[in-house]
């Protein structure tokens, strides 16, 4: 075997390994403190591609194309306290009785609505922003330069969440409406105020890798399909609910995906994550990193 | 006398009431009102969408066309009907049955990927209403000899030879096919594998099957680079298709080593929108070169296309044009909108499309059942930016007109 050759597999692995968990990371973080799957999330990254697309292709141009990824993540945090405040509180405040079941009628509805919105503004076309950095090489790796941008980015994103989530008092508050609800509220946490600024940090998570990849894997209504699905997965494999579990969740499914993808084939992609999830779960159900629920 | 009498009245009045009933429901609206031609393409992923936009964007014109000149039949109308297939199979099936029992179409046109294409078929065949595909490719499609099935595209095995004759002229040896796992991308893939065997040439393909919808190819174009080979055939569609050319030219590989892309999509306005300057020195099968003659109808067409949409049309709007005023003529030539007799009249007539006046579709041998085929060339871009019209022809030889261009050298 070429090591050379090993080493660039390993390491397109790793690059999207780490992709992917950004969108994971997004996922896990709104469950753990409202216990709801948001099954728009692939469409909040959609969202984040687009705000990128037109901020750099109509305002700052291509040069200043990273200060559009916080641009994007604001657009898509306010989108989503909006859409926290206006669909999702019902939940917790309406009297509903089957709260997993609204969640997810609400959130595919709004799937189904936000991929139909952007078919209707944008058309049914492909877009691509200009590159963010041209194709480079690391040592002998040859590395796209997007991706490269992409894997820092997402590194610094995730590095500045794990930091606010454990340093910061809001992070403390997260924690603890993520460990338990009822407890929060009797310490003095609006956990109705938590719930929506989790909502908006984790879409805007989406966001953050929509816009990151948009040059990558470009802009389209349907684009954030696939990360979705990926990042459900991961969540799995990494244990619902662990920020750290998302984290080896991607890069494992990256490694596994790239992999097995060469050395067997690329026709079974998805089977590999599959099967890795399988696998993990026959082993250990609750996933690497998952935790048994604190209730009061 | 008075009961006989009344008896009459009431009879005569029924049989009045029942021959206006029966002119009104059956003959007068059949003599007057539109005749539907469906349209199935894919207009939402899977499918590639953008494709299925610019059949039905040809297929509204063609309805103008026919109606503007008289329409068919002593003056009825054409009245388009669009059902979108998602690229899917099991969405095809469902919109073809659509337009058939709840739209009452005549014929059906469009068609854009092979596997919706032969799932549509044996239902088609059952259903008795004719199918024009206008860009599916597979062999299977006419190969199966349906009897409502009818293309007017480029089959698999043409294209296939098409570019092994190529690859023959240019002396490339190593090929890497990277072909999606559709019954177009694994049938184009296993045709160029035994046509090669069958032209004896002595080349070696390195084929990697993908599945529709996968995002990232890095893993697979870097192995096609540790191979080293002469050549990359592109076998996406749609996202596919640039996903593979962006992550070839990030790499490295591409344009350094050649890419041919299966199929027309580089014509389309947005190929140099996402693409930049990863997309020069592209080559590409195409079925249509502006530097081609146009018959009246093509002329027409391309004047009123340019008019409505301000861009130039490409071949997927020119030919789902073409198929609709086929079917057209052939009401004509059938003396009437009955699906069997349009069959017929396809079978047995000449019609004119845009970019002939002697499109047949007999009952040929083999894969040549119902089967007519527009010429095929291979276009290369030499600029970023290029418009399709400036672009050199590079093969074959008789309609060459540039040389091929390797920036690899």
């Amino acid at each position: 075997m070429d090591w050379l050759l090993l080493s660039q597999y390993f390491f397109a692995g790793l690059v999207i390994g780490v992709i992917y968990s950004l969108m994971a990371v997004g996922i896990t973080f709104i469950y753990s403190i409202m216990k709801m799957i948001n099954w728009s999330m692939g469409e909040f990254y959609m969202i984040g591609s687009y705000v990128q697309y037109a901020l750099v292709v109509w305002l700052l141009g291509p040069k200043m194309w990273f200060l559009g990824i916080p641009l994007s993540m604001l657009v898509v945090f306010l989108l989503g306290l909006v859409v926290e405040k206006l669909l999702i509180t019902p939940m917790f405040t309406g009297g509903i009785e089957r709260k997993d079941e609204y969640a997810t009628v609400i959130t595919i509805a709004l799937m189904v609505f936000f991929r139909n919105l952007f078919s209707y503004i944008a058309g049914p076309y492909e877009y691509s922003p200009p590159d963010y950095a041209p194709p480079m090489k690391i040592g002998t790796l040859p590395v796209s330069g997007n991706r490269f941008v992409a894997f820092v980015g997402t590194i610094i994103i995730l590095a500045a969440f794990y930091l606010v989530v454990r340093k910061t008092w809001i992070g403390r508050a997260f924690r603890a409406v993520a460990q338990n609800r009822v407890g929060a509220q009797t310490a003095g946490v609006e956990v109705e105020k938590i719930d929506m600024l989790g909502f908006g940090v984790g879409v805007a998570l989406a966001a953050a890798a929509g816009a990151l990849l948009a040059p990558v894997f470009m802009v389209f209504p349907e684009n954030g399909a696939i990360s979705t699905m990926k990042g459900f997965e991961i969540i799995v494999i990494g244990g619902i609910g662990s920020i750290m579990g998302s984290l080896v969740g991607g890069l494992l499914l990256g490694m596994v995906e790239s992999l097995m993808s060469v050395f067997i084939s690329p026709s079974y992609r998805d089977v590999y994550g599959f099967l890795a999830l399988m696998i993990i779960l026959a082993v250990r159900p609750t996933g690497f990193f998952g935790e048994k629920e604190r209730l009061a | 006398m008075k009961r006989g009498r009344l008896l009459a009245v009431i009879g005569v009045v029924i049989a009045i009431v029942v021959i206006a009933a029966g002119y009104f429901l059956v003959a007068r609206p059949r003599a007057k009102g539109p005749i539907r031609i469906g349209v199935l393409a894919p207009l939402s992923p899977p499918g590639d969408y953008m494709a299925g936009k610019l059949i039905v964007r040809g297929a509204e014109l063609a309805a103008k066309y026919v109606n503007e000149h008289g329409g068919v039949l002593g003056g009825r109308t054409i009245e388009i009907v669009v059902e979108d297939d998602s690229g899917t199979p099991e969405k095809g099936v469902a919109g073809y049955k659509r337009l058939v029992t709840e739209k009452k179409v005549v014929a059906v046109i469009g068609q854009y990927h092979s596997s919706v294409c032969l799932a549509i078929c044996p239902i088609a065949d059952q259903y008795g209403v004719p199918l024009i595909a206008t860009q599916a490719a597979a062999a299977k499609i006419t190969e199966g000899h349906y009897k409502a099935v009818f293309r007017m595209h480029a089959i698999n095995p043409a294209r296939a030879k098409l570019w092994l004759e190529f690859i023959k002229k240019m002396g490339w040896k190593k090929i890497a096919i990277l072909a999606e796992n559709t019954d177009y991308g694994i049938g184009l893939l296993e045709e160029t594998k035994a046509m090669a065997k069958e032209m004896g040439l002595a080349i070696e393909i390195k084929d990697i099957v993908f599945d529709r919808g996968t995002k990232d190819f890095t893993p697979q174009l870097l192995d096609i680079q540790a191979w080293g080979a002469d050549l990359v055939i592109n076998i996406g569609v749609g996202d596919d298709a640039y996903l593979i050319i962006k992550q070839a030219y990030d790499i490295g590989l591409y344009p350094k080593v050649p890419m041919l892309a299966s199929y027309d999509f580089p014509v389309r306005p947005e190929y140099w929108k996402n693409l930049g300057d990863k997309g020069n020195y592209m080559l590409f099968i195409s079925y249509y070169h502006p530097m081609m003659k146009l018959t009246d109808l093509g002329k027409w067409f391309k004047a009123e296309y340019e008019k409505k949409y301000n861009e130039p049309p490409v071949y997927t709007a020119y030919n789902a044009f073409g198929a609709v005023v086929v079917v057209a003529q052939a009401i004509e030539q059938a003396g009437s909108a009955d699906p069997a007799a349009i069959i017929k009249a396809l079978e047995t007539g000449t019609f004119k499309s845009w970019n002939s006046d002697a499109v047949t579709f007999p009952r040929g041998e083999g894969i040549y059942w119902h089967q007519w085929s527009p010429p095929m060339v291979i276009v290369q871009y030499t600029k970023t930016g290029q418009k399709y019209e400036t672009a050199p022809i590079v093969f074959p030889e008789e309609m060459k007109t540039g040389e091929v261009y390797l920036p690899g050298g």
